[in-house]
């Protein structure tokens, strides 16, 4: 009995210090009004001194690849180039792309990505001889782009002589079912707050969109690994284990906004492959070269986080009946508790989150959308337990391949709604940041 | 060598500065931006409530807007010299004060033995008491006195008494006082106003009184106290927050009518965080509470009494009995209990009390004009509170109650009397005032100090030189010195005797629990009354303090054994007086002597 007391107290402990630094992390920006004013772009002071190239893989995409390429042709700032690359099998994308290119050939670019098997690193790296540009920019095929945020992105580069520049990217399409409200909000945690910790800290997994590095240092570092299923996680460890100064800035008026993924298998997909990413870089051990102990303890858990995460989820509730069921003494019976706590406050800062989050994009959150989101919690747990789980079984059995995941533009305007809805749903590879 | 972006705006008027992790920096920076903060609050008005300049660091100005700047630097306690002198000077006069003659006076009092004593069955292992515990009060009260009087107990254990351990009291009063020095610091009173407010909760003949005792309520006090000070923390950091929700649930756990001044906490929160980031403090704070709190059910339902059952205690009987206590009638109607109470705090000290009072009043009325007034709106917002709850016709009023309102109506009257100083010296003055006008000022700020000083200091000389002289305990401690060695075989004699002599008995080597018997348990508790099926009979002696004779009307067996015993030994004289009685049975009778 003593042993069993013991072991229990001892995981609750472990548990319980890991829920409580995930949770000291997840709300970094609001811990001060100071830290939550330092999360934002400072405001452009009308210099102007980097030239863009903005690259954007499109494979299968060519329902809202034009309107992606107008919109980024509509920013303010006055010297970028736009490269499209697409696939020599997909010739329906690469005729919006080429005319996109003959309408406005002095900006966009197309490239074609010959690799027999295709994923987004090898369309990046094939890109990457072709810029001009003193900064690589990359976005997504569907991805909307806010017209000014170059022009700050411009001055960020200037005013703190950063290497790499993080744009926040945002899921808004809470509304659509249980587990996008969830994924929405995982998105404003990262990039609204988790994500300046990393930048601050010394490491950070680099998102797969509106992210931004000095050209000279993506091509000394080697552009993107293409054997990575998440080559942007890996380009933001191997840049910050080289001492490369990386900034954050999230501003919500000039996040790109994406969608979820449609349907609950597809994020799953999604999600093992980001965790199989993360596996990955994980083993590729770049972050040992990393200065301080302190980094590398931060990398080895942010790298392992979904697994623990997984291993949470299990033992909480088996930690609460054990309490409440076996005979054990009750202060070992308030240890168990301990994870339990921590969870229900990151309940509690979650539904404020989801408050926040209706605020800062003007959506109406309504008390459905609450109840979803806590009665939704242990379930989105048993998903992301579900495609650790999954993500380990595939690394081990050496299957690296990418899987498709498929969206609906749910994010999208009116207008450009139409078009996808005549199109319906089709399979097309999409890159969410980590 | 990667940061987050340093160049941040947050709006016109509050430029937060850069570089939030560099800690030197953000100690001046936020000065400035809670500075800055501040102003938004204060609208331009005409008179004088534009340039409440109250205190020492301040300036005024005129700032974006067209809106008048009320520039308030946040003190850096730790490294503000004249703070740290002040606040020293302060503490080691209340620790004299208190401290000296602290076992003497005032008398000994029934519940501090009831908490040191389950204190000491905490530190013995037997688990929250020596007789069952009934969810009278939280446990983590005494669990607390446990742990501060471990290490003298250890060192010396007969003397875990309660004389002796008055002193691991100094430890709370200590860290009270310098808390509400924080505080106070931190709501933006003057230095010479925090001082006052701390000499006030540490010096008055009332707190000197009710501090020197071992009452749950002065650690929860403290707690509470800690909570403001994270709640007001310059930094307005979400865990600051978060960890004055813990502070005030570990307060409210220590003494449960703490309950009462949580929304006065969550105004002060509410007041010292910043518009973008409240919602998240605010509830970080209260959940923080609620769950450390819903560790007291939990732990009642781990037990299996959460809900009253057959042959159990439960939190819900507990909760009910602490409800349902009768009312000690209307605090003013002269006859009451309450009445008499009160009339016991104001023996000791009117200024506190009643200047607190006016204080709040004063405070609450000026909420509008006055800086000083919305920075204690929660203090001033306690006392209020503290007062309803005192004015219930039919509620409970113990004497204790007025611990928890201490160092709120010591804020409000030193904040008070900071925003009189600045009326006095700032109203209505120009940029180039004469000096003879300067002067009338300060004549009149000087008369109405002197005018307090005159009325304060002989009342307080006269409280504090009974504190620091007079023995009140010099009865008990002759009564137990008796018990230690006038009885024969004190393993085997059965007492009754109150609370505050009880550890007394248990280290002269009498029985815990049922040789020396807390008398009211003769009755009440049924794992006592099971091992006297004789009633009086089973007993030896009874030692008759002023409680037992006023408690014995309601209490059939101590009643009978008073009846049935005679005062072998008497300490004290009048309604005070101690008597050690010793039951007179036929077998006594016989053999002349204990079992």
């Amino acid at each position: 009995m003593l042993l069993t007391s013991v072991f229990i107290a001892a995981v609750s402990l472990a548990l319980f210090w890991m829920a409580a630094f995930t949770l000291w992390w997840q709300m970094h920006a609001w811990r001060t009004p100071e830290t939550l004013a330092a999360t934002k772009f400072a405001p452009p002071d009308g210099g102007r001194e980097g030239s863009f190239s903005l690259l954007l893989p499109a494979r299968h995409e060519q329902a809202v690849l034009e309107h992606t390429v107008e919109r980024l042709l509509q920013s303010s700032h006055t010297d970028f180039e736009i490269i499209v690359i697409v696939g020599h099998d997909d010739p329906e994308t690469a005729e919006v792309a080429e005319r996109a290119a003959a309408r406005d050939p002095g900006r966009v670019r197309v490239v074609v990505d010959t690799h027999e098997a295709k994923n987004k690193p090898k369309a990046l790296n094939t890109a990457l001889p072709h810029c001009t540009g003193d900064v690589v920019g990359v976005f997504d095929a569907e991805d909307q782009v806010h017209p000014e945020l170059l022009t700050h992105v411009d001055h960020a580069f200037r005013s703190t002589g950063a290497d790499v520049v993080q744009g926040g990217v945002q899921l808004i399409n809470f509304h659509s079912s249980w587990y996008s409200l969830r994924n929405c909000l995982e998105y404003f945690f990262w990039f609204r707050s988790r994500l300046h910790l990393h930048a601050q800290k010394g490491f950070i997994p680099l998102g797969g969109n509106t992210v931004f590095v000095r050209t000279e240092v993506l091509r000394t570092a080697g552009g993107w690994d293409p054997d990575c299923l998440a080559e942007d996680c890996d380009l933001g460890v191997r840049l910050s284990s080289a001492g490369k100064k990386v900034v954050v800035a999230y501003d919500s008026d000039m996040v790109t906004r994406e969608e979820t993924p449609g349907s609950l298998m597809s994020l799953l997909k999604q999600r093992t492959r980001w965790n199989q990413g993360f596996l990955q870089v994980y083993r590729k051990k770049d972050w040992k070269q990393l200065p301080t102990p302190g980094q590398r303890m931060l990398a080895r858990y942010t790298l392992m986080t979904p697994f623990l995460q997984a291993f949470t989820g299990l033992i909480i509730p088996l930690n609460v009946g054990i309490a409440l069921f076996l005979d054990v003494p009750v202060s070992i019976a308030f240890v168990t508790f301990l994870p339990l706590v921590t969870a229900l406050v990151t309940f509690v800062f979650e539904v404020v989150g989801l408050h926040d989050f209706g605020k800062q994009y003007g959506l109406r959150v309504r008390l459905t959308h609450y109840l979803k989101l806590v009665l939704g919690g242990p379930f989105y747990q048993v998903l992301l337990a579900g495609a650790a789980i999954r993500a380990v079984w595939r690394e081990q059995r050496g299957r690296s391949d990418w899987e498709l995941t498929s969206h609906v533009g749910a994010h999208l305007t009116r207008d450009a709604q139409g078009v996808q809805g005549a199109q319906g749903i089709r399979d097309i590879r999409e890159d969410v940041p980590a | 060598m990667t940061s987050t972006l340093p160049v941040v705006t947050t709006g016109q008027a509050t430029d937060v500065p850069a570089q939030p992790n560099d800690a030197r920096n953000t100690a001046q920076d936020t000065a400035e931006a809670a500075a800055r903060a501040a102003v938004q609050a204060v609208p331009g008005k005409a008179g004088d409530g534009r340039t409440d300049k109250t205190g020492d660091g301040r300036a005024s100005g005129r700032g974006p807007g067209n809106r008048w700047l009320t520039v308030r630097p946040v003190v850096r306690f730790r490294r503000s010299r004249p703070d740290l002198l002040l606040c020293g000077v302060l503490l080691v006069a209340i620790l004299l004060v208190q401290g000296w003659n602290i076992q003497h006076y005032p008398t000994l009092s029934d519940d501090e033995g009831t908490y040191l004593a389950q204190a000491w069955a905490v530190q013995e292992g037997d688990g929250l008491a020596h007789y069952t515990y009934w969810y009278d009060h939280p446990p983590l009260g005494w669990m607390q006195i446990a742990f501060l009087t471990w290490l003298p107990s250890l060192l010396s254990p007969e003397s875990m008494t309660v004389a002796p351990m008055r002193f691991t009291m100094l430890l709370v009063s200590a860290a009270g006082a310098v808390f509400l020095y924080v505080l106070a610091r931190r709501l933006w009173l003057p230095r010479w106003a925090a001082g006052l407010a701390m000499a006030l909760f540490g010096l008055s003949p009332l707190s000197v009184v009710l501090q020197r005792e071992i009452f749950l309520d002065n650690i929860a006090v403290m707690w509470i106290l800690l909570a403001f000070c994270l709640a007001a923390s310059p930094h307005r950091d979400l865990w600051h927050h978060f960890a004055a929700g813990i502070a005030a649930a570990v307060g409210v756990l220590t003494k449960e009518t703490m309950l009462v001044i949580l929304p006065a906490l969550l105004v002060t929160m509410w007041r010292f965080s910043h518009r973008d980031t409240r919602k998240f403090a605010l509830t970080g704070a209260i959940t923080a509470c609620a769950l450390i709190g819903l560790f007291y059910p939990l732990f009642a339902l781990l037990k299996g009494e959460l809900l009253p059952g057959g042959g159990h205690v439960s939190l819900w009987d507990g909760i009910t009995y602490q409800m349902s206590r009768p009312g000690s009638g209307f605090i003013l109607d002269a006859g009451s209990g309450s009445y008499g109470v009160l009339q016991s705090w104001l023996y000791y000290d009117r200024v506190l009390p009643l200047g607190g009072l006016a204080g709040a009043v004063l405070l609450m009325v000026t909420l509008r004009w006055s800086v000083t007034a919305r920075a204690l709106a929660g203090p001033a917002l306690a006392v209020v509170i503290l007062t309803a709850v005192a004015m219930r016709p039919s509620g409970y009023l113990p004497a204790m109650y007025v611990i928890q309102a201490l160092p709120f109506l010591a804020l409000v009257l030193a904040g008070g009397a900071a925003s009189i100083t600045h009326a006095v010296l700032r109203r209505r003055r120009g940029s180039a005032e004469s000096r003879k006008l300067t002067v009338v000022r300060w004549t009149a700020l000087a008369a109405l100090a002197g005018t307090a000083a005159v009325y304060v200091a002989p009342h307080w000389y006269d409280g504090n030189r009974t504190a620091l002289t007079a023995d009140a305990n010099a009865p008990y401690r002759a009564a137990a010195s008796w018990m230690a060695k006038e009885v024969p075989d004190p393993s085997r004699a059965r007492v009754l005797v109150d609370d505050a002599l009880w550890l007394d008995l248990v280290h002269a080597g009498y029985e815990p629990g049922l040789g020396a018997i807390w008398f009211y348990k003769a009755d009440l508790d049924p794992a006592v009354t099971r091992t006297m099926p004789g009633g009086w009979r089973d007993l030896d002696y009874v030692v008759a303090s002023p409680t037992v004779r006023r408690d014995a009307r309601d209490l059939p067996n101590v009643r009978d054994a008073l009846a049935h015993s005679d005062a072998v030994a008497v300490f004290g004289e009048g309604e005070d007086r101690i008597e050690i009685r010793r039951i007179v049975t036929a077998a006594a009778k016989s053999t002349g002597g204990t079992r």
